[in-house]
């Protein structure tokens, strides 16, 4: 059991520090950043496809203001107010987090917490 | 002529189905008979398909659906195909799937024959419901009231053999619940013993199979057809049939308690209801137009409200006798920090949850419309963030839980499986960190990884190595688990390490990919019998001898005035090239290469996980 206690203590040493020194020398080039933010985005004249995986003419606008926006040094949540309030909320394929979608992203959540009372309720009898 | 036979044995089929619904209250007859009017009835409705097949093979204008949908220089397989390839085809395809499903139903053996004669009149009444429904708003032989030579022609996206096996085996999928639906209320109403739990186990590993098979398809159909180089986007549509699927696989877990003599009916019987429901809530919503997509063929109202009517009468009544019917009170869980029963409870509840968000997301837009008005998109990021991450404990737990015990705490060998994770999550670091490093890639990989190495160990500590059938019997749980750790695998790094190139080209440049030289032979433009295609054709690796000749470009059809496009794909074991021919700008050819790596994992690992299915469907 001893061991086993140290396998995990330095497992998690080592997680850790890696987790750490890759975040740090992850930088993003601009087109890396570019991809992260259209794969987000509706292509307004496709069916059902993202702006990055889509070659219609309006994608491949957007994708340029995008990255001349980035290039200015915008930040993404300006990026995505200056789509919604030209384009609508239907361009983003991640909701917003607003009042209205205020059930749609808090209902996981509120699932998860039931069922983790319930596992706990009915296992408290049980101990052995 | 053969419009006319077809309706006619439709209808019949329907009466005879009255008949046997009514014989439970009114005319009552012995078994044989009874079963021998079930096979007839599915038979009617059998021949009911294959006369409108008919009518699209020797294209009958005159038939009005055939007129709709299909043109006479279609080749053959498509003509065949095309008859489910529209709203009322596709439906007739339903109801005789189900009369299919009820038929070898009726020839199940070692079960009361009061209790399969109840399941058999629930499969009756679904057959008037759904029959009912064909008749009155998409009765596919309608007359043509005007006379023609010519049809309309099939949606181009369809003319593939995808379409000749994708529909028919998510269908099986689909309304093979039925027939789970079938003996769950049928169970509720008898309430004998727990023999039917066998046999709804049966039946729920033979429509989950089906159900991933035909789900499979469908993404292999939109990887290479839709051209953008992906397999699932989170579209409405998919997110519908994943529903069911999630909730069928709980329900074949929540059957393996049975063997811990933890038998949790109540839990079984509501699965049971629910996966046949949202069987249908699928349909509802993709057949009356309110989504969107290749699969909503044309929109109309009435369909939508008779099918909406239809669940409700389906969902209402199955859980008014769920309620009404109770089973007595079953054996308390033996619920323990970790063993083999909580393991499969909290399997159960993560995927119920997961169901319940992508029902949620899938539905949200609709309701923000109804009340603000206001057209919001719920896409692949929210369920990426949300969905995938409940399911990561339940990947974790799936890694061992065919080894925990059911009445213990206790985990054999866990010093193997603890030194195993260390060593292969310091590999996957390792891996991240010389490569690009992605969190969810990482995390991929190392649950990916785990199952399988996991599984392994499972299998060579806990049991005798010996090659026959029983032996592939017992470790089936765990070669399932294999399946989805290597489609895990196929899934994170074909969407986390894809590369995408970017080429304009003219004919005869040479282009580098993945270090390999690349030439770009030339465009050729042909005429086949009932479309024009223009191909770019390039030879992959020609320093090589044996350089591998990869076509893409895209398809014009004239009857119906669309474009589709036709992507080059290059298959190898680790990763596919995916070759896009963009337009034309000032002579240069836009070229676009996507290489996936390990796309091929992805079909492997539910190959092996339906293998798993039909092993398991032979054991008891």
């Amino acid at each position: 059991m001893k061991l086993n206690r140290f396998y995990k203590f330095l497992y998690i040493i080592i997680l850790s520090f890696v987790f750490f020194t890759l975040k740090i020398f992850a930088v993003e080039n601009i087109d890396e950043r570019v991809k992260k933010l259209t794969l987000e985005l509706r292509c307004m004249t496709c069916q059902n496809q993202s702006i990055y995986d889509s070659d219609a003419e309006f994608s491949n606008d957007i994708k340029k203001i995008v990255k001349n926006k980035l290039k200015a040094g915008e930040s993404e949540r300006d990026i995505k107010k200056f789509l919604v309030e030209r384009y609508g909320e239907y361009i983003l394929f991640r909701p917003l987090m607003n009042y209205n979608n205020i059930f749609l992203w808090g209902f996981p959540f509120i699932l998860l917490i039931i069922g983790l009372f319930f596992v706990l309720i009915k296992s408290k009898g049980n101990k052995v | 002529m053969s419009s006319l036979v077809g309706f006619l044995s439709l209808v019949f089929a329907i009466g005879i189905n009255f008949y046997l619904f009514l014989s439970r209250y009114i005319f009552k007859f012995q078994k044989q008979k009874f079963n021998l009017f079930i096979r007839f009835s599915s038979l009617l409705t059998l021949l009911s398909f294959f006369s409108l097949m008919y009518a699209y093979v020797v294209s009958d204008f005159s038939n009005y659906n055939v007129f709709q949908n299909s043109h006479s220089n279609k080749p053959l397989i498509y003509k065949i195909s095309g008859t489910w390839g529209n709203h009322e085809g596709s439906m007739l395809l339903w109801l005789c799937i189900l009369s299919i499903f009820s038929f070898f139903f009726s020839f199940t053996k070692n079960i009361e024959d009061n209790f399969q004669k109840l399941t058999l009149i629930i499969q009756a009444f679904l057959h008037i419901l759904f029959g009912l429904f064909i008749v009155f708003t998409s009765n596919p032989f309608l007359v043509n009231s005007i006379l023609v030579n010519e049809g309309l022609g099939l949606n181009p996206i369809l003319q593939d053999p995808g379409l000749a096996v994708h529909p028919p085996i998510l269908y099986a999928g689909y309304v093979g619940y039925s027939i789970v639906f079938s003996i769950a209320i049928a169970g509720l109403f008898q309430n004998t013993d727990d023999e039917w739990i066998y046999v709804a186990k049966k039946w729920s590993l033979i429509s989950w199979t089906f159900l991933t098979g035909g789900i499979a398809l469908g993404s292999y159909w939109a990887y290479y057809e839709l051209g953008w180089g992906g397999w699932w986007f989170w579209d409405p549509v998919e997110n519908i049939s994943l529903m069911p699927w999630i909730a069928g696989l709980a329900l074949v877990h929540s059957l393996m308690m049975v063997r811990g003599e933890q038998a949790i009916k109540k839990w079984i019987v509501f699965l049971s209801i629910l996966c046949f429901s949202l069987s249908v809530f699928g349909t509802f919503l993709v057949r009356s137009g309110i989504l969107t997509s290749v699969h909503s063929f044309a929109a109309d109202a009435s369909r939508g409200i008779f099918i909406l009517l239809i669940f409700f009468i389906v969902t209402g009544f199955g859980f008014l006798v769920f309620l009404l019917k109770e089973p007595k009170k079953s054996n308390a869980l033996n619920l323990l920090f970790i063993n083999k029963v909580s393991a499969l409870v909290i399997n159960n509840i993560l995927m119920i949850i997961a169901t319940l968000t992508i029902l949620l997301g899938t539905i949200y837009p609709i309701i923000i419309e109804v009340l603000y008005n206001k057209r919001i998109s719920v896409g692949g990021p929210y369920f990426n963030s949300t969905v995938i991450p409940i399911m990561i404990p339940g990947f974790l737990l799936m890694s061992i839980a065919p080894i925990l015990s059911w009445q213990t705490n206790k985990i054999n060998n866990s010093k193997k499986y603890v030194l195993a994770f260390i060593i292969l999550s310091v590999l996957v670091i390792l891996q991240s960190y010389f490569l690009d490093f992605n969190t969810w890639g990482f995390v991929g990989l190392l649950l990916g990884f785990w199952i399988i190495l996991a599984s392994i160990i499972a299998i060579f500590s806990s049991y005798k190595i010996k090659i026959n059938i029983k032996f592939f019997k017992i470790i089936n749980p765990h070669v399932a688990h294999i399946g989805v750790g290597i489609a895990i695998i196929g899934i994170t790094c074909s969407s986390v390490f894809q590369n995408e190139l970017d080429f304009n080209l003219n004919e005869g440049d040479k282009f580098n990919v993945n270090g390999k030289t690349v030439l770009f032979e030339k465009i050729e433009t042909t005429n086949e019998i009932n479309f024009q295609s223009l191909r770019g054709k390039f030879l992959f690796d020609i320093e090589k001898n044996q350089s591998k000749k990869i076509e893409a470009g895209k398809n014009y059809y004239p009857v119906s005035k669309m474009i589709t496009s036709e992507a080059g794909i290059l298959h190898k074991w680790n990763k596919d090239i995916y070759f896009i021919l963009g337009d034309q700008k000032n002579n240069e050819w836009f070229v676009k290469v996507l290489i996936n790596p390990f796309v091929s994992f992805i079909w492997l690992g539910v190959i092996i996980m339906m293998y798993s299915g039909l092993i398991a469907i032979s054991r008891r």
